[in-house]
């Protein structure tokens, strides 16, 4: 059920929000948390109704181990780390790790396509975060299941995020005033729904086909079509996720919940640093609080170096939590190293005109995310031959003519491939 | 401890840290406004917090923490 689909639009949405308030109106508080997490779980079903156990697994497991580590049982942890991180290893990398498992010993499983549950990644995180902090006696009260269970199970954040940390999402829906229908709220919610869906459904989806043909074909891009196909993608990727995130946060809004912001204009960025704290932000903070930082403060000393490494590493973990692709490890390992490149500049302390530093960074950016779709490395690299003429050039149809008519010669094109 | 106990503390952590010693350390002073304040230092910062006072931070409560005064009041909480 996606959230520019009719179903979700005129039926769904609907009918949750106002069980929603019309239960909070009649002081129904729990059951109104209680009809929006049945309303989450259906939405996460309708997509496939074997996700629905593990949800729930999920879910109740970590609920139990909390509840336990809040009681001094604080053994837990570990169990709990590696209940959530086997999951997500388990049905989102195994076909990977076994394809290349297979690769390097000759060994051939039966490899019985393990199904990748949405969302799985998005509510591992925000359980994991919950589970940390209560092992390091951050949280203080204890939650009842119904409000983690809300929390965890929202369905605006469900499949795409914002990764929403509890600490700044399940108050909310313990606070009264928030039971209450609020119209600026609702209005606000509308609004922004409307300007996601403009972003996904006119915008995104509209350069799709041409990326997607693309990206089907890549060694027949040549330097014209390799950048509209790469320059498309970036748009796409920014006004599909960006407007799915606004449409999240809109939806959140009519149920008085405000998520935190992911995306903030990362197209104009100034550097790579600047670029992650504007782009899936929720998924920056998450990567700086619980991989960086435990992973230095992990090191000996905090030296530059150390800082560096911690950061390549961190880098490529986010990297790879987007897929189990070789192409999302590349695209971790080349962000981490393109920051480390830049806080070895930095310490030059040569500050750029802002127009040279956006260019640097946004082609990088640019570049990146032909790695980030590629269905594989030989496809991203064809794109980025193209890109730099190796496959030849074409002029547009329109081009060609307008060569003619002004030369009167005729117009020979060069090109490797025959299209 | 007091708030201005630690705040002043805290300043003159800061002001070694960054080695500057005219450093003035506000409530909203945040990385945003030293330059030498950075990913890596704050984690060298950190370090030397909890060591001078005597603390721990969680992942969680670091990551919360947007300016000096917020630091304040995290230690005499963690303190008291």
């Amino acid at each position: 059920m996606l959230f520019n689909s009719h179903f979700f639009i005129f039926v769904f949405l609907p009918i949750v929000c106002l069980g929603y308030h019309l239960l909070n109106k009649a002081k129904f508080h729990e059951f109104a948390k209680i009809w929006l997490i049945g309303g989450s779980l259906y939405f996460y079903s309708y997509f496939n109704i074997s996700y629905l156990p593990l949800i729930v697994l999920s879910v109740l497991t970590n609920y139990m181990l909390v509840k336990g580590m809040m009681r001094g049982q604080k053994f837990w942890f570990i169990p709990g780390l590696v209940f959530n991180i086997g999951l997500l290893c388990y049905f989102k990398y195994m076909n990977f790790f076994l394809e290349n498992f297979s690769v390097v010993t000759g060994v051939d499983f039966n490899l019985t396509k393990i199904i990748f549950p949405l969302g799985i990644s998005f509510y591992t995180l925000q359980q994991i975060a919950y589970l940390v902090d209560v092992y390091q006696d951050v949280v203080e009260e204890e939650k009842k299941l119904v409000d983690y269970a809300v929390y965890v199970t929202f369905f605006p954040c469900l499949i795409s995020g914002p990764i929403a940390h509890y600490d700044l999402v399940l108050p909310q829906f313990q606070e009264l005033k928030n039971k209450v229908f609020n119209s600026k709220n609702f209005s606000l919610g509308i609004y922004l729904f409307c300007l996601g869906l403009f972003k996904k459904v006119i915008i995104a989806d509209s350069l799709s086909p041409f990326v997607n043909e693309s990206y089907e074909n890549p060694a027949n891009l040549h330097l014209i079509t390799a950048w509209a196909t790469s320059l498309g993608y970036t748009l796409q990727l920014y006004f599909d996720f960006s407007g799915y995130t606004d449409m999240a946060i809109g939806i959140a809004k009519m149920f008085n919940i405000s998520i935190p912001q992911n995306f903030n204009s990362p197209l104009r960025a100034a550097n790579i640093n600047d670029f992650w704290s504007r782009w899936h932000m929720t998924l920056t903070s998450f990567i700086k609080g619980y991989i960086y930082t435990p992973i230095i403060r992990s090191m000996p000393k905090p030296t530059f170096k150390n800082s560096m490494i911690a950061m390549f590493i961190a880098m490529t973990i986010a990297g790879i939590w987007h897929g189990p692709a070789w192409t999302f490890v590349l695209y971790g390992m080349v962000h981490g190293l393109a920051i480390v490149i830049h806080h070895n500049w930095k310490k030059k302390k040569k500050k750029l005109p802002y127009l040279v530093g956006w260019f640097i960074t946004f082609n990088f950016v640019n570049l990146g995310l032909v790695l980030f779709r590629a269905p594989n490395l030989k496809a991203a690299g064809e794109v980025i031959a193209g890109m730099v003429g190796l496959q030849g050039v074409q002029l547009p149809k329109m081009g060609i003519g307008f060569f003619e008519s002004a030369s009167g010669l005729g117009c020979e094109v060069w090109s490797l491939y025959d299209k | 401890m007091s708030k201005a106990d630690v705040m002043n503390k805290l300043a003159t952590i800061m002001q070694e840290l960054f080695e500057n010693s005219s450093l003035v350390v506000t409530e909203e002073t945040s990385g945003d406004d030293v330059d030498e304040w950075d990913s890596l230092t704050h984690i060298s910062l950190i370090d030397s917090i909890e060591k001078q006072f005597k603390v721990k931070f969680g992942l969680g409560e670091l990551m919360k923490l947007k300016n000096v005064g917020q630091m304040a009041d995290l230690i005499i909480k963690k303190t008291a």
